[in-house]
């Protein structure tokens, strides 16, 4: 579905990203770890067109998407959520929604009472119905990464990047989070690339694993092989473990 | 076949199978239908004082250049200070057109319409480019800068006389009713923009300006064109500036940049914004009309209104700190509060 080859990217000085390959395929869920300032969020800042990679290219349904603008990267149908949840604070649940609905893939003949309609369906989903005419700035944080998922689900993706979406929940938040996000993965058939630190959670969410480092793809393959790798083990917990 | 029927807060009108109805109950007041009704009865009781009815018009085409600033903000998420530049262009295109070549103003309506879009589009780049700062810079100076060149240029602008003699939308012969006509005309224009500003924010396009305003990089994310959005946005406001200005000359028939290009004019803007609601399009009407009283009543004590102004700016600040001004507090809801909500029915 999607193919990055050999992406790199510099921040002046710094090479935050360097020559980083690998592919994810149709229905997959693909786990992106490595430790903190590995490249992982640059990664997918590039992928959604934030960043433009000084050399290598991303291909998304055979469709070269370096270079494209965000939002023509969102209507071909890639979608993301942030590490830091980035709501639109003084909208309604609704509201917010209503503007993935209306703005994502192109629906002919789509009104706002139409938008509206299909929002509160993904309200529903993740359970934030009865929030839906709250503003954002009300909402907890487990409410505003469900929040962002249904903004991100209603853009209808096939390529779903998700950046941290356990970050900062409770145990039991997280395992409904994880819910969610198969059950999502189940009823709209989306690809999801996912960037995660919780190892337990996407160890089991996962079927394959890129881990990246300083920049570098330095693994990759099943969880079960990955918690096993020497390599990873060294640039977790260093070398002394 | 006609029934009414009064109810404790409602009047009730059936026509065969029709039914209407409307709240009576004073805490629903609130429809716009008596905001609009006490600005047509209002001229009438100051027919004999041309004087306010001018201030009443000039209030009305305050809240016309405040109602298009308010969708700017709105829509490039960015502070224009400098709306005033284009009210500059569309009058002096007017203005010049009907002078020089002798068009008449529905020839020079299409001409203001032109010129303004063609700048505007010119220097849209600037809402891509320029953030914050420096596009209030940006905007800041380019009043100031076309004011400079109406005095350089004196032999075509006129410099401080500015043009004078245009020909009028039309004559009723007598000056107390064209005072009237122009105060009703004047009202027409800013309903007109308030009907279409409101239905632009209630619209599936508002939601995204909405967006826009609250998160570009996000909204972006979210398959919103931001950059065809700003444009948009930027020029169709700078268009309805500009036709408030050739409005002017076509009914003040004197035109001059210095009235209405320097800071004290943008400020009054500005100010009408502030008082009346930040980015709201019903704030701009109590906030223009708040703005003529205080100028009007304070008139005969000479410069006070500079410091007037910063006061009530200050106690609006301090008094409603979220930014909401008049049309906030009468609505006493949170300003931003950008969506309908949707009530799910349990019959």
């Amino acid at each position: 579905m999607i193919e990055i080859k050999n992406v790199g990217i510099s921040f002046g000085g710094l090479r935050a990203l360097d020559d980083v390959s690998f592919s994810v395929g149709k229905n997959e869920v693909v786990g992106l770890i490595g430790p903190n300032g590995a490249g992982k969020t640059t990664m997918m800042n590039i992928i959604c067109g934030l960043y433009q990679p000084s050399d290598g290219s991303i291909h998304f349904e055979g469709t070269q998407i370096t270079g494209m603008t965000s939002d023509k990267i969102c209507k071909l149908g890639v979608s993301r959520t942030y590490q830091i949840p980035q709501p639109f604070y003084a909208m309604t649940a609704l509201a917010s929604v209503v503007t993935s609905v209306l703005n994502g893939k192109k629906r002919t003949n789509m009104s706002l009472g139409d938008a509206g309609l299909e929002a509160s369906y993904y309200l529903e989903f993740v359970g934030l119905f009865s929030k839906r005419d709250e503003l954002a700035s009300n909402l907890n944080l487990y409410e505003l990464r469900m929040l962002e998922l249904a903004r991100a689900l209603a853009t209808t993706p096939k390529l779903l990047l998700l950046d941290e979406a356990m970050a900062g929940l409770n145990p039991v938040e997280s395992e409904r989070a994880l819910e969610m996000i198969w059950s999502a993965q189940e009823q709209f058939g989306i690809t999801i690339l996912w960037i995660e630190h919780v190892m337990k959670i996407i160890m089991k969410a996962a079927q394959r694993i890129v881990v990246l480092q300083y920049g570098k793809k330095i693994a990759e393959g099943p969880p079960e092989q990955i918690v096993k790798d020497p390599h990873i083990i060294e640039a977790y917990l260093g070398g002394k473990h | 076949m006609v029934s009414v029927d009064l109810k404790r807060d409602r009047v009730l009108l059936r026509w065969g199978t029709q039914k209407y109805e409307w709240c009576i109950e004073p805490r629903y007041w609130r429809n716009p239908t008596f905001g609009v009704a006490f600005l047509l009865i209002l001229p009438l009781f100051f027919f004999s004082y041309p004087h306010l009815l001018t201030m009443l018009t000039t209030a009305n085409l305050l809240a016309a250049l405040a109602i298009p600033l308010s969708l700017q903000i709105l829509g490039t998420a960015r502070v224009n200070f400098g709306p005033q530049f284009y009210l500059g262009i569309g009058g002096y295109t007017a203005a010049l057109l009907n002078l020089s070549f002798g068009w008449n103003p529905f020839f020079t309506l299409l001409g203001t319409i032109f010129v303004c879009g063609s700048v505007a589009l010119m220097l849209s780049p600037i809402t891509w480019i320029a953030r914050g700062l420096y596009f209030s810079l940006i905007t800041l100076i380019l009043p100031l800068a076309f004011l400079d060149l109406t005095y350089q240029f004196g032999d075509i602008f006129r410099g401080e006389v500015g043009l004078f003699g245009m020909s009028p939308l039309f004559d009723l012969g007598r000056v107390k009713w064209n005072y009237l006509s122009y105060y009703y005309l004047s009202l027409f224009l800013m309903l007109l923009y308030l009907l279409g500003a409101h239905k632009i924010t209630k619209s599936r396009f508002g939601v995204s300006l909405a967006a826009i305003n609250e998160n570009e990089n996000v909204a972006r994310m979210m398959g919103i064109n931001v950059s065809f959005y700003k444009v948009i946005y930027y020029v169709v406001p700078s268009i309805l500036t500009g036709i408030v200005g050739w409005f002017i000359v076509h009914t003040f028939r004197s035109f001059a940049g210095v009235t209405y290009l320097p800071l004290e004019f943008m400020l009054k803007v500005l100010f009408i914004v502030i008082i009346g609601g930040r980015a709201s399009v019903f704030g701009a009407v109590p906030g223009a009309y708040a703005v003529s009283i205080i100028e009007e009543a304070l008139r005969s004590f000479g410069h006070i209104s500079h410091w007037v102004f910063p006061l009530v700016l200050v106690a609006m600040i301090y008094l409603l700190p979220r930014g909401e001004g008049l049309w906030g507090l009468y609505k006493k809801r949170h300003p931003r509060d950008y969506y309908p909500k949707m009530h799910v029915r349990r019959e």
